[in-house]
């Protein structure tokens, strides 16, 4: 019998009426919440094909009456978009670098290794989690500017690394890890680094893929620091463009906007759809199972 | 293993190998953890030590920054926005709780429930997170505008139409309630990893002894749970109490500053008054109020205990 398929209601539990109009209730509110979910993503895109008239009619439509895909061919030439998109997966691929050697190693020290003051040093790290940014965001501007560090990559590259929530999350997991494999591992001559490369890495890859999507997330979304620090077209990413030329300014036909902005938006859809894999499959897996 | 190896005998008499060098044991421990402690002390403990410094001196890039002794701090005390700020800011985290915290924990409870198209639906709801925030301010301002789909939908039903970002009274919630509709799918797949960790026998046991489909949620469900929702709320507080991203993009504090959080008024007193020594005082008070409210509330949860 295969009990892992049930969850809080069970099969008999669909036999009596009550629970069976809870169930389909439940169903219910869900599809409703997928509804509203998945609107708002339509209307990115069909407002991007209708007529500028169509978009700014009361009452508003939901389905083109007409479809221009001309307005695609406009969006496009309105901004480089190739460009934006460019710099911000450099900033996500150095971002990910950052945080799978630089946070990656300290948490696996932390974790697995034998270092004296462990206490003293994870404080250094943790106790940052306990500051508000507001505190330092501007101090935190002025430090970078004190660095010479602006409209560089590297401006968000290294304060990349400084992420004690990842610390802590890695940590957690690498804690997770049977220790005996490190051992055997150390037992046939494995250097440290190798240990993490070949053992811890590969084993946490779950998790990684976590911190891939957070990574990217924030690359993709992070429209205001970059726009702080970040000071020409060169650099600028592409969410930060988006809000310096298509939502902030008011001369810009709205279907010609709504393109632009669905262009923008399935690129992250389909990344998403690829990495959801790994996280359902791998959140809770371990190496060593019992 | 194919290969066989000679394995090297030591002889019996002579002296036993000595160990490493306690600081040859450790190095690698610390070649590791070397990067790291620089990167946060150069970016986040620079910076923070640099925010108290600052707080004290009169910031210009041009002719150099000059001591001003707690004028910075009298100067913001005295400043009204402050109070107004504060005040947002709480309304902001109030209005947070109240609209957005429970709609990942209902969703996630009846997700895990699904029977059929569970992925489907999860996905669904963590598509908005995936989608840059800047298309959602796009998107929302045409959904919340006076003749947008949100007043189409209301006026057929027979309501007044509602100015969701320009009446004052709206235009918190109308933020609260797009933010919530965009990021709840991420706080919504911590709790359904955690419901589908729970060993299925303890609902099985449960309902062999008679419980109903409530108190299994109410009795197993929550309380196996509860670690991510005391998480999750935290960071949501920690979360809101920092925000003005989405107040600054979407109505630039207006109108009448009525979402004008207290992050927002730093971020004015920095770049748009060119106030950095200011800017550095408030997010100093800040710190401030907030150590002192985790103390008080770290000594009140210790003395529940003893």
């Amino acid at each position: 019998m295969k009990a892992v398929e049930r969850g809080i209601i069970s099969d008999y539990d669909l036999k009596s009426p009550g629970k069976r109009a809870l169930y389909y209730l439940m169903m219910f509110v869900v599809l409703v919440m997928v509804c509203t979910m998945l609107y708002p993503m339509l209307v990115i895109f069909f407002n991007g094909v209708k007529l500028n008239t169509e978009v700014n009619s009361f009452p508003p439509t939901f389905l083109p009456s007409e479809w221009h895909f001309e307005n695609y061919k406009k969006a496009w030439g309105y901004i480089n978009l190739p460009q934006f998109a460019r710099n911000t997966l450099y900033i996500f691929a150095g971002n990910m670098a950052m945080t799978v050697i630089v946070v990656g190693f300290a948490a696996f020290s932390l974790s697995r290794m034998d270092v004296p003051y462990k206490r003293v040093i994870q404080y250094f790290f943790l106790l940052t989690l306990f500051i508000p940014p507001t505190t330092y965001i501007i101090p935190n501007f002025v430090n970078l500017r004190d660095l010479g560090l602006m409209n560089t990559f590297w401006a968000l590259w290294l304060p990349a690394g400084a992420n004690a929530f990842f610390l802590l999350l890695l940590k957690t997991f690498f804690d997770g890890i049977n220790m005996e494999m490190f051992e055997s591992g150390r037992i046939d001559g494995a250097s440290e680094p190798r240990l993490y490369f070949q053992i811890a890495f590969p084993l946490s890859i779950p998790i990684f893929a976590t911190l891939a999507i957070f990574v990217f997330s924030s690359a993709w979304n992070d429209w205001y620091w970059p726009s702080l620090i970040l000071s020409s077209d060169e650099r600028y990413p592409l969410a930060t463009a988006i809000y310096k030329y298509v939502i902030n300014v008011r001369r810009l036909d709205l279907n010609l906007r709504f393109a632009i902005l669905s262009m923008i938006t399935f690129p992250p859809v389909i990344v998403f759809l690829i990495f959801q894999k790994y996280i359902v499959r791998g959140l809770h897996m371990g190496g060593v199972k019992g | 293993m194919n290969q066989t190896t000679a394995v090297p005998i030591r002889p019996l008499d002579a002296p036993p190998k000595r160990p490493p060098a306690k600081w040859k044991k450790h190095l690698w421990g610390y070649l590791f953890l070397l990067p790291a402690i620089g990167i946060f002390f150069t970016f986040l403990w620079l910076p923070i030590g640099k925010g108290i410094v600052f707080s004290f001196y009169h910031i210009d890039f041009v002719k150099g920054d000059t001591f001003v002794g707690w004028d910075n701090y009298a100067k913001v005390l005295k400043d009204p926005d402050v109070l107004v700020s504060v005040k947002n800011t709480l309304y902001y985290m109030f209005l947070g709780l109240v609209i957005g915290f429970w709609v990942p924990i209902l969703f996630a409870i009846a997700i895990s429930e699904m029977r059929k198209f569970q992925g489907f639906a999860r996905i669904a709801a963590y598509l908005p997170y995936v989608v840059p925030v800047v298309v959602l301010y796009g998107l929302w301002r045409w959904l919340y505008d006076p003749v947008g789909p949100i007043n189409a939908v209301l006026t057929r039903v027979g309501f007044d139409s509602v100015l969701f970002l320009t009446d004052k009274a709206w235009s918190m919630i109308s933020i609260v309630i797009m933010e919530t509709w965009q990021s709840f799918g991420s706080a919504l797949l911590i709790y359904i990893a955690a419901i589908l960790s729970i060993p299925r026998d303890w609902y099985e046991a449960a309902e062999i002894d008679g419980a109903g489909v409530w108190q299994r949620i109410r009795y197993i469900t929550l309380p196996a749970i509860k670690n991510q929702i005391v998480l999750l709320l935290l960071l949501q507080l920690i979360a809101t109490s920092q925000n003005f991203q989405t107040h600054y993009a979407v109505l630039d504090g207006g109108p009448n500053n009525a979402t004008l959080t207290y992050a927002l008024l730093v971020i004015r007193y920095a770049f748009t008054r060119q106030d950095y020594g200011s800017a550095s005082a408030l997010g100093v008070l800040m710190f401030i109020v907030l150590s002192v409210l985790a103390i008080l509330q770290y000594r009140m949860s210790n003395r529940k205990e003893a």
